[in-house]
């Protein structure tokens, strides 16, 4: 009760008190529109001033085609996975291997180390999918093999009175 | 797993599972059998509202296992007489069926035993 309490009398200090509201609220991109990428760069001038928003060098800076899918200015950069950044370099973020400001891959969310990895796999496409037919196969094939050796319970069907037969014991009648 | 193999490769000599009796019940009883008796009536059975599956020879017990839950609830402990003998009941209609399967698949043997004589012979 008297955290409850508590609880109460420090919210309603906050809502009384406008300058620990402002601190709350206090960053003017709190919404997505804010972070929406800005108009797609048609001068040189658009250009740099886009590279330099985005914290990248002009002659590193690609846009993606204006083609209306809604990248605008927002940099193309290489389809390379977080699985392959270099895993011994100290990172601002060690566990998303991303260091402060780093410009975000527009399918960040794809590259991430625990989704899809992009770089050159220990076995080729062709040797998975072969071995992979080849253990569902042989499942598949011993399977289909054996349907014929299902084993069952030496058992004859359940006698019932409703099936309209005489039924009979193994023992004589007196 | 015996089994598997034998209806596999010998299916004129195994009966299927819960195969049906084909031959005549009374060969090879020169006495007779004694006939199953069915002591639960309909009425009772629909009464107790008996599962379908339940309605075989054993279902007197089973009303009677019922009815005596009902009865003790929630002290079901009390009915492990009842409980008991109709389990036994069950048991005893399974070893039945056992022998009923055996029967069958003896009779079967008999049978190609017979018709494999007739053919050396004529």
């Amino acid at each position: 009760m008297a955290g409850l309490i508590k609880i109460g009398k420090f919210a309603a200090n906050k809502i009384a008190n406008k300058n620990s509201l402002g601190v709350i609220i206090r960053s003017a991109s709190h919404w997505n529109k804010d972070w929406k990428p800005g108009p797609y760069p048609e001068t040189q001038a658009e250009r740099e001033a886009a590279a330099k928003k985005y914290g990248i060098p002009i002659e590193d800076y690609k846009t993606y085609e204006n083609d209306g899918t809604g990248h605008g200015d927002y940099p193309k950069l290489d389809d390379i996975s977080v699985e392959r950044r270099d895993p011994y370099y100290p990172y601002d973020f060690p566990e998303s291997k991303r260091n402060f400001g780093d410009v975000y891959h527009v399918d960040a969310d794809l590259y991430s180390e625990d989704r899809y990895n992009n770089s050159q796999q220990r076995y080729s496409m062709k040797f998975m999918v072969l071995s992979f037919l080849t253990v569902i196969g042989a499942s598949a094939a011993i399977y289909i093999f054996l349907e014929d050796y299902k084993t069952f319970r030496p058992v004859a069907a359940k006698q019932f009175p409703r099936d309209g037969k005489v039924h009979y014991t193994f023992e004589a009648p007196h | 797993m015996g089994n598997g193999i034998a209806l596999a490769h010998k299916p004129e000599v195994t009966p299927p599972p819960f195969c049906d009796i084909q031959f005549d019940p009374m060969m090879g009883f020169p006495e007779g059998r004694k006939e199953r008796v069915m002591i639960a009536t309909e009425e009772e059975m629909v009464a107790a509202k008996l599962p379908y599956e339940q309605r075989d020879y054993c279902a007197h017990l089973a009303i009677k296992l019922l009815q005596c839950r009902k009865e003790v609830w929630p002290w079901a402990y009390k009915c492990q007489p009842e409980r008991h003998e109709y389990l036994t009941c069950e048991y005893e209609d399974y070893i039945l069926r056992m022998k009923e399967y055996e029967r069958e698949r003896r009779l079967m043997e008999r049978r190609e035993r017979i018709k494999k004589k007739q053919e050396r012979e004529g």
